[in-house]
């Protein structure tokens, strides 16, 4: 391989982590030139695959030493372009940090390291009734790692909170090489001091790499209650969301699917959802026996008070699963109904989803685009996506600039840019729409003290002049997610 | 007033009490401008936590920010200035039926700003989790003056750092708390407590714990009741159908479970409070559920309650000689959260610096560089 010739620091990093784990030919290296946004590329000069914190720390040190971008890289799920390589910089892969280190029941939590696959947690405890709580859709791919550089949510996380919740402390390689233990590593609930874990959490790697991580782990629930609904458009849909949470019901999730989402959703899956209507909802209610039924009763009261056409629930397990499915692999599904969509993530107050859905409509109405929307409508975490065909010329730049307005929207209405895709790449330059110079100075002031000189992920999550001439591209669904195996959002 | 506004046993200089937040930041600006040290103290509940600051030329009295800036009741959200005592959002609260489900010792007089910078909490973390699982945006006050926000109002969000995780239990150490968003909750139909007479580390409440029938909102072990007090809220079908699945699993182990009254319940909770500014020695240990059981403790030691999923309140005399030595020897997880005035300043209140310090460090300098802000009172002199 040419390259071995010619970089010199392929040999150091290979003496620290194996030949085989220090990737620097060509063809190699374009597997890591972007993550889930794919519209971004740049090919980074050398990947390392590290097993241990030891060698995680001595990669960061000798990049350090040679003043190269460091960028983390989890499974490459991100949909922010947040493990997008820096230019002449190293990836740091945790690929081969799968393993679980320790699994402590009576003190509900697990000690393990970043590579290991989300529902890979659950697994494990399933036969000893418990839990990891946090689902992203990509949850059968995903890396815990990347949970904690992204703050990973889920449909579930409405009632159960997110990684941020959940994430009890961490073993963290810091720019200098040096590694620390923050947060509650030792069987303690808290630490004393800063709560450094809460701010790593959803830092986008932009603070360190996190090389071993303790999660706290839950007791499965005695009864789960699944119910689907469907109303005649997304304002029933949504004035039921908004019932039954003022009404102080707390499901494990809401989510809400579209006309346009069910279509591609039943097409993909081949759930069996009525295609004539305009909307519908999929809601878990989950705890105590006695409490669920009467949780579920309530619920079903306020979608039919709201204009819910039928209420059902699934006839098993399984067919509860199919559900489930479907609405995890929705956003591959839109390739049934559009060859190219642009997905969005924002937030927006509970009680406006309604009136939020009539607006994005417009939008989509006025640049003459589709706009489909499947999303978790119990806390108003917006996924709308917005269908476009990228052989008609300026279908593409015309479908981003509706994406883009679609934040504003959010923003319009006191959201967020984004509930839980991160900012990376992509909306670094919406970043200075939500929050004033001053907010992104001080937010600057943490990144500082952790990092003072900016190695890791550069470029990523703070606008910059530079940045913001760029132009993301289409979104192009990953080869996993086109076959279901694992969805979106 | 100003001797029940000493922070860690030190008087300051001066009160200042701004009007609202405006005046807040000028005030800080003015005090910065100045190299003016400074303090940040809302209802004065927890003044003995932490330290003594090095210095101390002013405190700043956030109580007069008491406004309500957004309350969304069907979107399970507030915003409220810093000020706000908890009586007073409780009952702006309850107005909608809702609640923040945060334990604070005096709720007449402590403030949403205070129960942030101290973290405070109680029993019903067992349920809803800290206050750092609550709040969802912060409004600030930097050292410098500047305003900053982080957060938001919605209740899911990824923009950006979260600032408002970082301003938990930080002690006014990075600046002043102006605002904060917090998640609120229904206020159930039903609340009912029990008290089953066993020990915190006891096979029935292992069991409890265990069981997928029981989802206890609160749990407390209160020795001075001689045992574990469960909370259930929720539906009265669901609360009934629950304490007789509790009273049946106790009466496996041999225990009887006793219905607590509001009175009583109330009693279990005052008992913690009633010790604050009395002079003893007071901490809290950090633990976990197993872990507690083997929790090395001095002899004397009262415990004033504990709560055996995340840690024990406990207490001793001011003048109680094991506790020298017991401060000299702790581990991490003990925090002082109040000593004898005869060892302030040579007792530290939270012990070894953790590992990370030199981040906090880093993070402290960052703010403050000419450590202003409650100088010295913070975890390894910050």
């Amino acid at each position: 391989m040419p390259t071995l010739a010619t970089d010199p620091l392929h040999a150091r990093f290979a003496a620290i982590v194996g030949e085989r784990h220090a990737i620097s030919s060509p063809s190699e290296l374009r597997t890591y030139e972007c993550d889930g946004l794919l519209g971004y590329r740049i090919r980074p000069r050398i990947v390392v695959l590290p097993a241990t914190t030891e060698e995680v720390a001595a990669c960061v040190r000798l990049a350090h030493e040679h003043r190269l971008p460091i960028v983390p890289r989890g499974a490459g799920t991100g949909l922010s372009g947040g493990a997008l390589p820096a230019e002449g910089g190293i990836v740091i892969g945790t690929a081969r940090m799968t393993r679980i280190l320790d699994v402590d029941l009576p003190n509900r939590r697990m000690r393990v390291q970043p590579g290991v696959i989300n529902l890979e947690l659950s697994k494990q405890l399933a036969p000893h009734g418990y839990y990891y709580a946090p689902d992203p859709s990509s949850q059968s791919v995903c890396t815990i790692g990347g949970n904690v550089a992204e703050n990973s949510g889920g449909a579930h996380c409405l009632k159960y909170g997110f990684t941020v919740n959940h994430v009890l402390g961490a073993r963290i390689v810091l720019a200098d090489g040096s590694v620390v233990d923050i947060g509650a590593c030792d069987g303690a609930a808290d630490a004393p001091g800063y709560d450094l874990m809460g701010v790593v959490v959803g830092s986008e790697g932009l603070l360190g790499i996190v090389t071993e991580i303790v999660v706290r782990i839950l007791r499965k629930p005695q009864a789960t209650r699944t119910l689907f609904a469907t109303f005649p458009s997304t304002d029933e849909a949504g004035t039921a969301v908004s019932a039954i949470i003022s009404h102080g019901i707390l499901p494990a999730a809401i989510e809400m699917c579209d006309q346009l989402a069910i279509e591609a959703i039943v097409a993909a899956t081949g759930v069996d959802w009525p295609l004539d209507v305009g909307a519908a909802l999929l809601m878990d209610v989950d705890g105590v026996a006695l409490e669920v039924e009467q949780t579920a009763e309530a619920a079903q009261g306020l979608m039919r008070a709201s204009g819910a056409i039928e209420i059902r629930a699934p006839r098993d397990e399984a067919e509860r699963l199919l559900m489930w499915k479907g609405r995890k692999a929705a956003f591959a599904a839109m390739g049934r109904i559009s060859p190219n969509y642009h997905v969005q993530d924002g937030v927006i107050p509970r009680k406006d989803i309604a009136v939020v859905l009539r607006e994005i409509a417009q939008l989509g109405h006025d640049a003459g685009l589709r706009i489909a929307n499947v999303f978790h409508a119990g806390d108003g975490n917006l996924h709308p996506l917005v269908l476009y065909d990228a052989r008609v010329p300026g279908e593409e730049a015309k479908a981003e600039a509706v994406a883009g307005e679609i934040l504003r929207v959010c923003l319009r209405h006191g959201g967020s840019v984004t509930g839980e895709h991160g900012v990376g790449r992509d909306k670094a330059c919406y970043l200075g729409e939500q929050f004033t110079e001053d907010d992104l100075a001080t937010m600057k002031l943490v990144r500082a003290a952790f990092d003072p000189d900016g190695i890791f992920n550069p470029d990523k999550l703070f606008p910059t002049p530079r940045l913001c001439g760029d132009r993301p591209g289409p979104y192009v669904p990953h080869a996993i997610e086109r076959s279901g195996e694992a969805g979106r959002g | 007033m100003s001797d029940r506004l000493s922070v860690a046993g030190v008087t300051p200089g001066r009160v200042l009490a701004p009007a609202d937040r405006i005046e807040l930041a000028s005030i800080v600006r003015d005090l910065a401008a100045g190299g003016r040290t400074f303090a940040f103290v809302g209802g004065g509940t927890d003044l003995e936590l932490g330290n003594p600051p090095r210095a101390l030329d002013a405190v700043i009295r956030t109580t007069a920010l008491d406004r309500v800036i957004d309350y969304a009741p069907e979107d399970q959200t507030i915003t409220v200035e810093a000020g706000m005592r908890l009586a007073a959002l409780d009952t702006l609260l309850a107005q909608h039926e809702q609640l923040l489900p945060i334990d604070v010792g005096d709720r007449q007089n402590a403030t949403v700003g205070g129960a942030i910078a101290t973290n405070a909490f109680g029993a019903r973390r067992h349920r809803y989790g800290s206050i750092k699982d609550l709040i969802v945006g912060i409004e600030i006050v930097r050292p410098d003056g500047v305003t900053a926000h982080g957060g938001g109002k919605v209740v899911k969000n990824v923009a950006g750092f979260d600032l408002p995780k970082l301003m938990v239990g930080s002690l006014g150490t990075l600046g002043g708390i102006a605002s904060a968003t917090l998640r609120v909750f229904p206020k159930p139909a039903v609340t009912r407590a029990v008290l089953a007479r066993t020990a915190a580390d006891g096979a029935l409440l292992r069991a409890a714990l265990d069981d997928p029938s029981l989802e206890p909102s609160a749990v407390a072990h209160h020795p001075a009741q001689g045992g574990v007090v469960l909370t259930f809220a929720g539906s009265a079908a669901s609360v009934d159908g629950q304490i007789a699945h509790f009273a049946a699993l106790a009466a496996t182990h041999g225990d009887a479970l006793e219905e607590l009254d509001r009175d009583a319940l109330r009693r279990c909770e005052a008992a913690e409070a009633a010790v604050r500014g009395s002079g003893a020695w007071r901490w809290t240990t950090s633990t976990s559920i197993a872990r507690a059981q083997t929790l090395a403790q001095p002899a004397a030691t009262a415990l004033e309650v504990g709560y055996p999923t995340f840690g024990v309140v406990l207490a001793s005399a001011a003048d109680d000689p094991s506790l020298d030595a017991f401060a000299a020897q702790r581990d991490s997880a003990t925090v002082f959260r109040a000593l004898p005035a005869r060892v302030r300043g040579t007792v530290d209140a939270w012990g070894e610096p953790p590992p990370a310090w030199r981040i906090m460090r880093a993070l402290k300098h960052n703010f403050d560089p000419q450590g202003l802000c409650n100088p010295g009172r913070f975890v390894g002199g910050l």
